[in-house]
């Protein structure tokens, strides 16, 4: 039996062991739907940073941030700074979302957009668009996972093979355990990743160069166009930077899964100090972004290497057995624990936003059930696009957040604070921003003029939504101070105050 | 209110200026170098760390001045 055999058949064995334990914590605590898709509000602050931290941080930033910057230098700091600036932005937003939702008992980003602008259809519509957004970031995670296979086995595991064996454990997780059993994985899970991450970036400069100090001196030395913009990228130069991070950065929330996970807090205080706790996050990023610099000094820059794969090709070289089955295993949940989320969310906004939307007989333990079956055809829907369209997995995931930011204007813009935003507009927008996103990535516009395409495609959707809006019937305001009471009760009760007072005139 | 959402703008703007607005005013070089690190590089280790104490100012401005805190409590009494 082979060492690569070997270290394949025990990560996944590890894998394997880490997801029932999930399924079964997963078992004793999901009972209907809301406590399926949101535990029913009453996660605490720990619970909350792993699992916010295990679905932000994935097979991307595990595999896919350090082959960026190992091909396109400086140009990965964007994702440093893009969450960051999406902590900052959550800071409010989200504990004002948990007021309103708690209020409405909303489960889904979907609840919050038809309760704002009173439409059932627009809820239908975002439902409907955002899952199949969402079923585009799993081929992300898939890709991640071939990725490990691919190094690890020696390409004696064919990627359509690591692809369904990943998908068929996370499928079953995700249908026994919901997202508990998810968040005691993603506690596993980023251990494993900190430890992992922790021992690369402290081995790869000793064991290479024989200390930080050298390391850095050699990068100024020998790969100085790697630690400028645009350097060695050629064409992702500041512009770039400044309309890719603030574009990720208010698009981060936009993601429904993260938007749920914002529902499972047990208080907007909860959600407050995830915004204080989880830039620490970053400095695992620049930890990988460190190791993609060290990797051209020391893989070299050949074309046939492929970006993904330097993470595990530099832990495959340097490490013994032992800690390469550690390195895998956590390579792997980084895959498949955040698309755990992504697919139980996804199926949970078909079933209940979009089925039961249009046939309002079905009950809820209908919907339960619905939920938790459309899990199977939704994650085979991902392996199958995974399979026909494959993508490196920073093009995967740039293009997906083009798309899912065009939900800001709706959700935040007027969702939060612009009273005067209407259904009319959310929908000319939102059509505006997706075909300018689908023109410029399509015809290789991206970036357009050294700016970011998503966001020109964002400032389209913007111009449009507010004209749209102010053309036409706004929502009643009656109905709008009942909707913010909970979020912003002094001007609610200010607003209702007057409303009584000319009802009385 | 407004104050709370002032301040939370001003933080989100200062954010945003730190990591893209000084990289592009000045730190987009490689020297000098700083602890033997390239400027850029530097600047993106040091700035992770800074975040959190910014909302950790913000987060005390806030719990002192939120009025949602006070009607969640109401709420859940």
């Amino acid at each position: 039996m082979s060492v690569a055999t070997v270290i394949l058949g025990s990560s996944l064995f590890i894998v394997f062991l880490i997801t029932l334990l999930g399924a079964f914590s997963g078992r004793l605590q999901s009972k209907d739907l809301e406590g399926w898709l949101v535990h029913s509000r009453r996660m605490g602050s720990f619970l909350v940073w792993f699992l916010l931290g295990s679905e932000i941080y994935t097979a991307f930033t595990f595999e896919g941030l350090a082959g960026y910057a190992y091909k396109n230098g400086a140009a990965a700091f964007y994702n440093v700074a893009l969450n960051d600036v999406a902590y900052a932005v959550g800071f409010f937003v989200l504990p004002t979302i948990w007021l309103i939702g708690r209020r409405f008992r909303y489960v889904t980003q979907s609840d919050f957009i038809a309760g704002r602008y009173q439409s059932k259809t627009l809820g239908i519509f975002v439902a409907f668009t955002s899952a199949i957004i969402m079923i585009a970031y799993i081929d992300l995670n898939i890709t991640g996972l071939s990725a490990v296979i691919q190094v690890i086995g020696n390409g004696a595991i064919s990627d359509l093979w690591s692809d369904v064996i990943g998908f068929l454990i996370l499928a079953l997780a995700v249908f026994l355990g919901g997202i508990r059993g998810n968040a005691l994985q993603a506690t596993v899970k980023d251990m494993l990743m900190f430890i992992s991450i922790g021992v690369l970036f402290v081995v790869i400069p000793i064991h290479y160069f024989g200390s930080f100090g050298i390391m850095y001196s050699q990068f100024v030395q020998k790969i100085p166009s790697y630690f400028v913009l645009p350097g060695v990228s050629k064409h992702l130069g500041v512009a770039w930077l400044i309309t890719t991070v603030i574009l990720n950065g208010i698009g981060q929330w936009m993601w429904p899964q993260w938007f749920g996970v914002a529902f499972t807090a047990k208080s907007p205080r909860t959600l407050k100090l995830q915004a204080v706790f989880m830039p620490f996050y970053q400095l695992v990023k620049v930890g990988v972004i460190t190791i993609g610099f060290a990797a051209v000094l020391i893989l070299g820059t050949s074309k046939q290497i492929n970006g993904n794969n330097v993470v595990m090709m530099l832990a495959t070289k340097t490490f013994p057995a032992w800690f390469v089955v550690l390195f895998t295993v956590a390579a792997m949940l980084s895959a498949i624990i955040p698309a755990g989320p992504i697919i139980m969310t996804s199926s949970g906004l078909l079933a209940r936003n979009v089925l039961q939307a249009l046939r309002p007989s079905m009950g809820e333990e209908t919907v339960y059930w619905v939920t938790r079956l459309l899990v199977f055809p939704l994650t085979i829907i991902a392996l199958i696009l995974t399979l026909v369209v494959p993508s490196l997995i920073v093009s995967i995931l740039l293009v997906a957040y083009d798309f899912i930011s065009q939900f800001f204007p709706a959700v935040v813009i007027g969702g939060l604070f612009w009273r005067r935003a209407t259904k009319e507009g959310v929908f000319a927008g939102l059509i505006t921003g997706w075909l300018v996103t689908a023109y410029l990535v399509l015809t290789n516009h991206d970036p357009i003029g050294g700016w970011n395409a998503g966001f020109v495609a964002l400032l389209a959707n913007l111009a449009v939504f507010v004209v749209v809006s102010l053309l036409t019937k706004p929502v009643p305001r009656t109905h709008l101070n009942e909707f913010y009471m909970g979020a912003f009760p002094q001007e609610s009760r200010h607003a209702m105050g007057n409303v009584a007072q000319q009802a009385g005139d | 209110m407004k104050r709370v959402i002032a301040m939370w703008l001003v933080t989100v703007v200062l954010i945003v200026f730190l990591y893209v607005g000084m990289t592009a005013l000045c730190m987009n070089h490689v020297k000098p170098t700083v602890l033997g690190m390239p400027l850029l590089y530097f600047w993106f280790v040091l700035v992770p760390l800074l975040s959190p104490l910014i909302l950790g100012a913000l987060y005390l401005y806030d719990l002192r001045h939120n009025p949602q805190l006070e009607y969640d409590q109401q709420e859940k009494g």
